[in-house]
């Protein structure tokens, strides 16, 4: 380690004493910084939990509007990107920069699937009526099945949590993109590979937001 | 914790030499970080924390004068029982800026922001925050989304107060709502970036020598806070986020005309208000503690009962939220626990307060200003303490809340606290900051017009509140005016105090006399640097072999921080060789 | 941590066994969904699986198995605060008289 740190290479910048310290400064930071998601996401979960508790009658019968199929499709999906990008940052590692900007752009591929299908799902509940807020004005044949005077409040926390988790995989792609760039110019190697790193940090903490809002959506009977 | 174990271990098993020296700061250093790059552009994009920090204090500064003086406005209207000078309406709008401003622009950035930037990493001996970018980013950001804030407030006429209840904010008077909530929403993200930062630093940027016995009170303070603002900041951003979606959409969760429930509001908005309160006062004793021990010649009294209660009322500060909804209609059973909780803070508030008392004992006190504001600090702080126990207290609330009595209550801890806690700082630490003293006669008058004006304007209200005057209106019954009018009195000489200030630091700016590096014999980390510091903090590595209260021998006597040439590598491996080792090394 | 700075590196095997895993999982957590079980059971055995799921991803996804303890601390520490969050705003919202107040 001395060895190495005393030459000082160039991606460390000067108030750090070495690579490492750097590394695992911006890991921590980046650690921290989940713990904001968390919290903030948390608070979407709260309202869920605490309307579902005062009504769980209502999210049996609203949870019926969802399709589970694309639901789980959309969970594979992103599972699939998380393998992606681990095994992104495992090339950048292991000095493979071919391995990485592929797997990059798998990632890259699968969040856009995701976004893919999260819109027509969309698009089919505003068909029928079942829009957010205002808009709601569900059409007779859903209004007969879901007779439930707070049906709306739902799909308010619906849209809320999947929108708000959809804005995080849009950031996701574009620091994907990002990456992607860098690796192409061969900015990342074994030495230094610190924002693939914490962006894969990032985008795991958009799968796992989803892996819990998969079953409490869509598959409530 | 783990960091240092393990490095101490790769340092175990790479023994390194040490070169150690003499550390002794220039009296007067030639090149600092204000010469060193010079020009409004290069202070703009500089990623330096030392001039961040002076960039956030005055900003910060810029818009206490802007609230205070809407405060002046305020309280001048309420000089007769009727209209004075202003509307109604627009009395509304007024204390509903002065209020967001003075919370969300000025408190919760004022001290970690402001001087916790400047001095954090000086006392951490590192040469910068962890993220200097990101630092800098978060300063953009702040004030942007004050500026934001501010004129969609006022464009709006906005007069919720600074808690936007619903569906107050969200439906009957909700023009412009997106646009503050916007701004609120952007300035949380400056806070939360900046808790991140500190906390990393904190953790990775520590001088060889600084374990986590020796991390002086003011950087367990910070510790504590920021760790307040990462984890109930995000809170407040999705409960402004759900707002704003509430009036653009009415996706009816926090409305009740659309079976949505408006004190589930209240609860998220104060799971982030109530620990915000924290994440003002704590940086505050923070401060106190460094001041109290400098000027008493003492150690700190109690180090690690200073140290956990910050991280205790941390916790406990995120318990006791619903001490604001008593009257709300929330459930009995939530109301009584959360009555219980809030007498639990005054124990960890109270072991501060002890242990400073304790450090005075004995202690060789000089009368210097920052020590005076301590004083003033610890009298009127009690009094806000006191009082919030009260109110804590069910019973006693269902009759004074929404009176003057919380407005008296909130005064003394933000303004007779944490403000107080802030310009004890900021004398403090000016010499280091500046180079240059202040005339300090003038600044001891200053204190005294701040100290007589605080208590001429709030004690009335604690008076008026608890025989029935509310809050937040235009409006008295005859019976009050005596109150009133003592208060309004009181708030001019409060400001008289603050032109006084302002007048003696920029003087001081321009013909100050010269400091010197440690004006008060201090032993902190940070005295231990040239005034103003180099660019890169000191001038080497720090080596740290003392705690930072280390007053046992005399000054002349003192073995400052000692130091290895700046280098790569080599310090970081020592930085984990311990005191003792380090210590050795010297004597040898 | 490992000694230096040679960071730990997963092998392909473990990552493609990982992602099998959480493939599995969910088709898991669909079947058992499409049962129907009683009441608090079908919530149950969803979060239980969920959980599952959410501690392979961090613990060889994210790398914390391998990390420092702290990174992991921090993890923990959030989701306790969110469930002090969510059961201290309960005991209100469960113990009213009134679901909602003014209605
Ligand atoms: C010993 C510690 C404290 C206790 C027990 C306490 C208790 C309380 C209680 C019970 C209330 C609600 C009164 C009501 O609305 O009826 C209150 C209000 C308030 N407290 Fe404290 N408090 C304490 C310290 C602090 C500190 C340190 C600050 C700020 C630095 C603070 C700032 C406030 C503010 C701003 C309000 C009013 C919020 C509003 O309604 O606009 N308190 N406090
Ligand atoms: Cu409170």
């Amino acid at each position: 380690m001395a060895n190495h740190s005393a030459t000082h290479p160039k991606h460390v910048h000067h108030h750090f004493v070495d690579s490492n310290q750097q590394f695992e400064s911006a890991k921590l930071g980046m650690w921290v910084f989940l713990v904001n998601e968390i919290l903030f996401f948390g608070g979407l979960f709260c309202a869920y939990i605490i309307f579902r508790a005062w009504y769980p009658e209502l999210f049996t019968q609203a949870a019926l509007e969802l399709n589970t199929f694309w639901g789980a499709v959309n969970t594979v999906v992103l599972i699939g990107s998380s393998l992606t990008v681990a095994m992104a940052i495992r090339s950048a590692q292991n000095n493979q920069k071919r391995g990485l900007e592929i797997n990059l752009l798998i990632t890259i591929l699968l969040a856009c699937v995701f976004l893919v299908i999260k819109y027509f799902e969309y698009e089919h509940k505003l068909h029928l009526g079942i829009a957010p807020g205002s808009f709601w004005n569900p059409t007779p044949e859903i209004a007969a099945v879901l007779d439930h005077p707070k049906a709306n409040i739902f799909f308010g926390i619906y849209y809320m949590m999947t929108g708000v988790h959809g804005l995080h995989v849009i950031v996701g792609i574009g620091l994907m993109i990002w990456l992607y760039i860098r690796a192409r110019k061969g900015h990342f190697n074994s030495e230094y590979y610190t924002p693939v790193e914490i962006t894969g940090l990032y985008w795991h903490l958009v799968d796992l937001i989803w892996i819990f809002l998969f079953p409490l959506l869509y598959l409530i009977e | 914790m783990a960091n240092v174990s393990t490095s101490a271990n790769s340092a175990a098993s790479t023994p390194m030499k040490l070169k150690v020296k003499q550390f002794q700061p220039a009296q007067t250093p030639t090149n600092t970080y204000l010469t060193d790059e010079k020009g409004v552009w290069a202070w703009l994009t500089t990623v330096d924390h030392k001039k961040i920090g002076l960039m956030y204090l005055g900003s910060v500064a810029f818009f206490f004068a802007l609230a205070g003086f809407l405060a002046i406005a305020l309280r001048t209207e309420l000089w007769t029982p009727a209209k004075t000078f202003i509307e109604a309406d627009t009395y509304n709008q007024l204390f509903t800026l002065h209020g967001a401003m003075m919370v969300f622009f000025v408190l919760v950035p004022s001290i970690p922001a402001a001087l916790g930037n400047f001095i954090l990493p000086m006392q951490l001996g590192a040469k910068d925050v962890a993220f200097p970018r990101l630092n800098l980013a978060s300063f953009y950001i702040y004030v942007f989304g004050a500026i934001f804030t501010f004129l969609s407030l006022a464009n709006n006429g906005f007069d919720t107060g600074w808690t936007f209840y619903t569906p107050y904010s969200s439906d009957t008077n909700s023009a412009g709502i997106i646009w503050v909530t916007l701004g609120v929403f952007i300035l949380g993200f400056s806070s939360i970036l900046t808790g991140t930062n500190f906390i990393t630093t904190i953790h990775k940027l520590r001088a060889p020598g600084i374990s986590w016995d020796r991390l002086p009170l003011n950087v367990w303070a910070l510790y504590a806070t920021s760790i307040i603002q990462v984890l109930a900041t995000p809170v407040l951003a999705i409960t402004i986020l759900l707002l704003a979606m509430e009036n653009i959409l009415d996706i009816g969760i926090f409305d009740p005309a659309l079976g949505g429930d408006p004190v589930l509001y209240q609860h998220f908005f104060w799971f982030y208000s109530h620990p915000a309160v924290y994440i003002m006062i704590v940086p505050g004793f923070g401060i106190i503690s460094e001041v109290i021990t400098t000027f008493s010649k003492k150690t700190i009294f109690g180090y690690w009962a200073i140290a956990l209660s910050s991280l205790a009322i941390a916790f406990i500060g995120f318990l006791v939220w619903g001490h604001h909804m008593f009257t709300s209609g929330q459930s009995a059973v939530a109301t009584t626990i959360f009555s219980f909780l809030t007498f639990l803070v005054g124990i960890p508030t109270g072991i501060k307060i002890f242990n400073w008392v304790a450090t005075l004992y004995r202690g060789s006190i000089s009368m210097k200003t920052p020590m005076l504001y301590v004083f003033i600090f610890i009298f009127l702080f009690s009094i806000g303490g006191f009082t919030g126990i009260m109110l804590g207290a069910l019973s006693v609330d269902i009759h004074l809340h929404d009176t003057y009595y919380v407005v008296a209550h909130f005064h003394y801890v933000m303004m007779g606290g944490t403000l107080i806690a802030l310009l004890a700082g900021l004398h403090y630490w000016w010499p280091k900051m500046t180079g240059k003293m202040y005339n300090e006669p003038l600044a001891k008058i200053a204190a005294g017009f701040i100290f007589i004006g605080f208590n001429v304007t709030f004690l009335p209200q604690f008076i008026m509140g608890a025989q029935g005057m509310p809050r937040r209106y235009y409006n008295y019954i005859d019976q009050f005016t005596p109150f009133h009018q003592t208060s309004t009195i009181g708030s001019y000489i409060l400001a008289l105090g603050f032109l006084i200030i302002l007048y003696y630091l920029a003087h001081s700016l321009f013909k100050g006399k010269k400091a010197g590096p440690n004006p008060w014999n201090s032993r902190g980390l940070e005295w231990q640097s040239t005034s103003p510091p180099d660019f890169h903090n000191f001038s080497h590595t720090p080596v740290v072999i003392h705690g930072p209260y280390d007053y046992h021998q005399p000054i002349e006597e003192f073995q400052l921080g000692l130091a290895v040439e700046h280098g790569h590598g080599e310090k970081y491996l020592a930085a984990d060789a311990t005191g003792s080792e380090a210590a050795e090394t010297t004597s040898a | 941590m490992s000694e230096h700075h040679e960071h730990h590196i997963a092998s392909a095997k473990q990552l493609w066994g990982i992602g099998i895993a959480l493939l599995i999982l969910t088709v898991l957590t669909v079947t058992v969904a499409g049962l129907g079980l009683p009441s608090p059971f079908d919530i149950l055995t969803a979060m239980a699986i969920a959980l599952t799921k959410a501690f392979l991803v961090a613990a060889f996804f994210m790398g914390l198995y391998w990390d420092t303890k702290f990174n992991s601390m921090l993890l923990i520490g959030a989701l306790a605060f969110f469930i002090l969050m969510v059961s201290i705003t309960l005991l209100d919202t469960l113990y009213r008289d009134d679901i909602v107040p003014s209605f």
